[in-house]
C-alpha cells in the first residue's frame, strides 16, 4: 500500500459521510437543517472524543473494551460527587484521573502478563460498573452544572455562531491528538510498537510503559465522554456508556486503522464517527423502526469496511 | 482426570475453579445439585455451556479470529422457532423444527466465514456487522416477549437438556478426529508457517465459523427450551460472558491453545460462580464485580507469562 493512499484514507472517509448527508438531503424533509446538523455534530464529537482512546489503544495492536464501563463511571461517578457538594474543579480532574488508574491497570496487566487486553478491559470494566452500582444502590442522583450543560447542548452558541463550545473544544482536542502521534517521541513509539513489537523493543521501546500509558489515556478520555454526556442527558445513568462498546471500534474501523495495530489516525476515526452519526440519523430520519436501523447499520459497517478497510491475504504476511 | 491435567495445563485453573465450586455449591445448595435435579441444573447452564463452546472456533484460529455474534444468533433462533416456525407456519414437530434451525445456524456460518476469511474484514468488524443484523431482526420479528414453545423444546430444560451438549460435543469429537482440527490448531499457533506448509488457511478458518454458527443455532434451541418463548432480549448480554468463558477456560485469545473441554469447564465455572453468589442472595451489582474480578485474576493466574516470572525469580 503506498503512501498516499495512507494519507486519503480520512478524506475518503469524510466524502462518504458527505455523500450520506447528501443522500439525507434529498430524501429526507428537513435533513439539512441547522438544527440537524447541529444536533449530528454534537452526537458524532461525543463519538469522537470516546473514541480517542480506542484510536490510541488499537493504534498499539491492542483494543478497550473498557470504555463504555469508564464511561458509565464517569458519568455516574461525577453527579453523584457534585450532588454532594464537591467543587466541580475537583470532580472534574479527580474522576478523570480514578479513571486513568483504571486504564493504567489495564495496560499494566496485559503487558506485563502477555493477556489479550479484550479479557483484561473486559474484567476490569466489569468490575468497576458493579462497584458503580453497589455504591450508588443502582440510583445514581446530582447532575452536572450548568455550564457543562451549556457546553455540550444542541441548542448551545457561541456569540452568533450555532454550535456549542463542544465543538470547537473536540476539534482542538482533535488536533491535539494528531500533533501527538505525528509530532512527538510518544507517537512514534506508538507506530512503532504497533507495527512490529519485537523490532520496537530492540529499538528500546519499553512496551509495558507504553501500554501503561496508553491505556491509561483512553481511560480519561472515555471518563471525559462520559461527564460531558452527563451534561448533554442531565442526569446519571450507569449503563449510558453501553452503545459506545461497538461504536467505537466502529468508528475506528471506518475510519481505516487496522486492528492489527501500527496502522490508521485519528483523523479518520474522526470522519469515521461523522459517518456513523449521519448514516444512524438518515435510517431514523427515513422512518425505520429502531431495530431495523440496527440491522441495516450491521450490515451497512460490513459493506463500509469490506470497500477500503480489508486485511492483507496471509500470502502477503510471510 | 489427572492424565487429562498433565497433557492440558491450561486446563488446570478452571479444573481447580470448577471443583472448589462444585464442593461449594454442593454444601451451600444440595436441593439444586441432588442427582434428582441435575437435568434442570444443566438446562440452566446449557444454553451458556453451548454459547462458549460456539465462540471457540474462530478464536482457535488466531489473528483475530472471533465470533461475537453467536449470542445474537441464539436469540435470532429463539424468534424464529416460536414466532415464524411454531406460530406462522404451524410447525411441532421436532424433525421439521431442527433441520430449519440448523440451516440457519449453517447459513450464518456461512455468512461470518465469508466476511471474516474471504472478504477479510476483521473478524470482530465484520460479526459485529452480522451480531447488529441479527440483534435487529430479532427485535422486529419479536418485539417484546411472547409466545409458548413445544413441549419437546421445553424439556430440553429438563430432563432432556444433556442433548444439545451431547450433539455438540458429538460433532466436535468427530472433527478432532479429522485432519481440520489439526489444520486450526496449526493455522492458529502460526498461519504463516501452517501456510508455508501448504495448509488452506482461509478455507480452514472459514470451516471455523461455520462450526460456530452451527454450535450456535443449537444453542439456541436449548435457550428456546429454557425461556419456553420468545423473548428478545435475553441473549445479547450472553456475548460478553460467552467469550469470557472460553477465556477462563484457558482457550488463548491469540489462537492454536484450548479446546471444547476448556471452553465448557470456563462457562460452567462462571454458572457455578452465580449459583454460588446468588445463594447469598447478594445484589446483581456485586455478582456483576465478582465475576468480572474473577475473570481478571484467573486469566491473570492462568498467563504463561506469570509462571516464567515466578520460576525466573525463584531461580535468582
Amino acid at each position: 500500500m503506498t503512501g498516499r493512499w495512507r494519507l486519503s484514507g480520512p478524506v475518503v472517509t469524510l466524502l462518504l459521510a458527505l455523500l450520506i448527508h447528501v443522500v439525507g438531503m434529498l430524501l429526507i424533509k428537513g435533513f439539512g437543517t441547522t438544527f440537524g446538523v447541529r444536533a449530528m455534530l454534537v452526537l458524532a464529537a461525543l463519538l469522537a472524543i470516546a473514541s480517542i482512546g480506542q484510536t490510541l489503544v488499537i493504534l498499539l495492536g491492542g483494543i478497550d473494551l473498557s470504555i463504555p464501563f469508564v464511561i458509565g463511571f464517569a458519568n455516574v461517578a461525577a453527579a453523584q460527587l457534585y450532588g454532594q457538594g464537591v467543587p466541580f474543579a475537583i470532580v472534574l480532574p479527580g474522576v478523570i484521573l480514578a479513571a486513568m488508574l483504571v486504564g493504567a491497570f489495564n495496560g499494566a496487566l496485559s503487558s506485563i502478563l502477555a493477556i489479550h487486553p479484550l479479557i483484561v478491559t473486559l474484567g476490569t470494566g466489569t468490575t468497576l460498573q458493579g462497584a458503580v452500582q453497589l455504591w450508588t444502590k443502582g440510583f445514581p442522583t446530582g447532575g452536572a452544572p450548568a455550564w457543562v450543560q451549556k457546553f455540550v447542548s444542541i441548542g448551545g452558541t457561541i456569540g452568533p455562531i450555532p454550535v456549542p463550545w463542544l465543538i470547537p473544544f473536540t476539534a482542538l482536542l482533535a488536533l491535539g491528538v494528531v500533533l501527538l502521534l505525528s509530532r512527538t517521541v510518544y507517537g512514534r513509539r506508538l507506530y512503532a510498537l504497533g507495527s512490529n513489537p519485537r523490532a520496537a523493543r530492540l529499538a528500546l521501546v519499553d512496551p509495558v510503559r507504553m501500554w501503561t500509558v496508553t491505556f491509561a489515556l483512553s481511560a480519561g478520555f472515555a471518563a471525559l465522554a462520559g461527564i460531558l454526556l452527563l451534561g448533554f442527558s442531565g442526569s446519571a445513568y450507569a449503563a449510558v456508556g453501553a452503545p459506545y462498546l461497538f461504536q467505537t471500534i466502529a468508528a475506528v474501523v471506518i475510519g481505516g486503522t487496522a486492528l492489527v495495530g501500527g496502522r490508521g489516525g485519528f483523523l479518520g476515526t474522526l470522519a469515521g464517527a461523522l459517518c456513523l452519526i449521519e448514516l444512524t440519523t438518515v435510517l431514523v430520519g427515513l422512518g425505520l423502526q429502531p431495530p431495523l436501523v440496527q440491522a441495516t447499520l450491521g450490515v451497512l459497517i460490513v459493506a463500509l469496511v469490506a470497500v477500503y478497510g480489508r486485511e492483507s491475504h496471509v500470502r502477503e504476511l510471510i | 482426570m489427572k492424565r487429562l491435567l498433565a497433557r492440558r495445563p491450561e486446563l488446570r485453573l478452571a479444573g481447580g475453579l470448577f471443583i472448589v465450586l462444585l464442593l461449594l455449591n454442593l454444601i451451600l445448595n444440595p436441593v439444586r445439585f441432588a442427582p434428582a435435579n441435575l437435568g434442570v441444573t444443566l438446562g440452566l447452564a446449557a444454553p451458556l455451556i453451548i454459547a462458549a463452546i460456539a465462540s471457540m472456533p474462530p478464536i482457535l484460529g488466531g489473528r483475530g479470529g472471533i465470533d461475537i455474534s453467536v449470542a445474537p444468533l441464539m436469540g435470532l433462533v429463539n424468534v424464529v422457532i416460536v414466532r415464524v416456525l411454531v406460530e406462522r407456519a404451524g410447525m411441532t414437530s421436532p424433525f421439521e423444527i431442527v433441520p430449519i434451525v440448523l440451516l440457519i445456524g449453517l447459513a450464518s456460518g456461512v455468512l461470518n466465514g465469508f466476511l471474516a476469511t474471504i472478504l477479510r474484514i476483521q473478524p470482530i468488524v465484520a460479526t459485529l456487522g452480522t451480531y447488529l443484523l441479527y440483534a435487529g431482526l430479532t427485535l422486529t420479528i419479536s418485539p417484546s416477549p411472547t409466545g409458548t414453545a413445544p413441549a419437546w423444546l421445553k424439556s430440553l430444560a429438563g430432563t432432556g437438556s444433556i442433548l444439545p451438549i451431547l450433539a455438540v460435543m458429538a460433532i466436535w469429537l468427530l472433527i478432532k478426529r479429522l485432519p481440520i482440527h489439526e489444520h486450526l490448531m496449526s493455522v492458529g499457533s502460526d498461519d504463516r508457517a501452517a501456510f508455508t506448509a501448504g495448509i488452506p488457511v482461509t478455507r480452514v478458518r472459514f470451516l471455523s465459523y461455520v462450526a460456530a454458527g452451527l454450535f450456535g443455532a443449537v444453542g439456541g434451541l436449548s435457550l428456546t427450551g429454557l425461556i419456553g418463548s420468545a423473548d428478545p432480549n435475553v441473549a445479547n448480554s450472553m456475548t460478553l460472558l460467552a467469550i469470557s468463558a472460553v477465556a477462563l477456560g484457558g482457550v488463548s485469545l491469540a489462537g492454536g491453545k484450548g479446546g471444547l473441554v476448556a471452553a465448557a469447564l470456563g462457562a460452567i465455572d462462571i454458572f457455578l460462580l452465580q449459583s454460588v453468589l446468588t445463594y447469598f442472595n447478594v445484589s446483581t451489582f456485586l455478582l456483576q464485580m465478582a465475576y468480572g474480578a474473577a475473570l481478571t485474576v484467573a486469566v491473570a493466574l492462568n498467563s504463561e507469562r506469570l509462571a516464567q516470572l515466578l520460576s525466573r525469580g525463584r531461580r535468582a
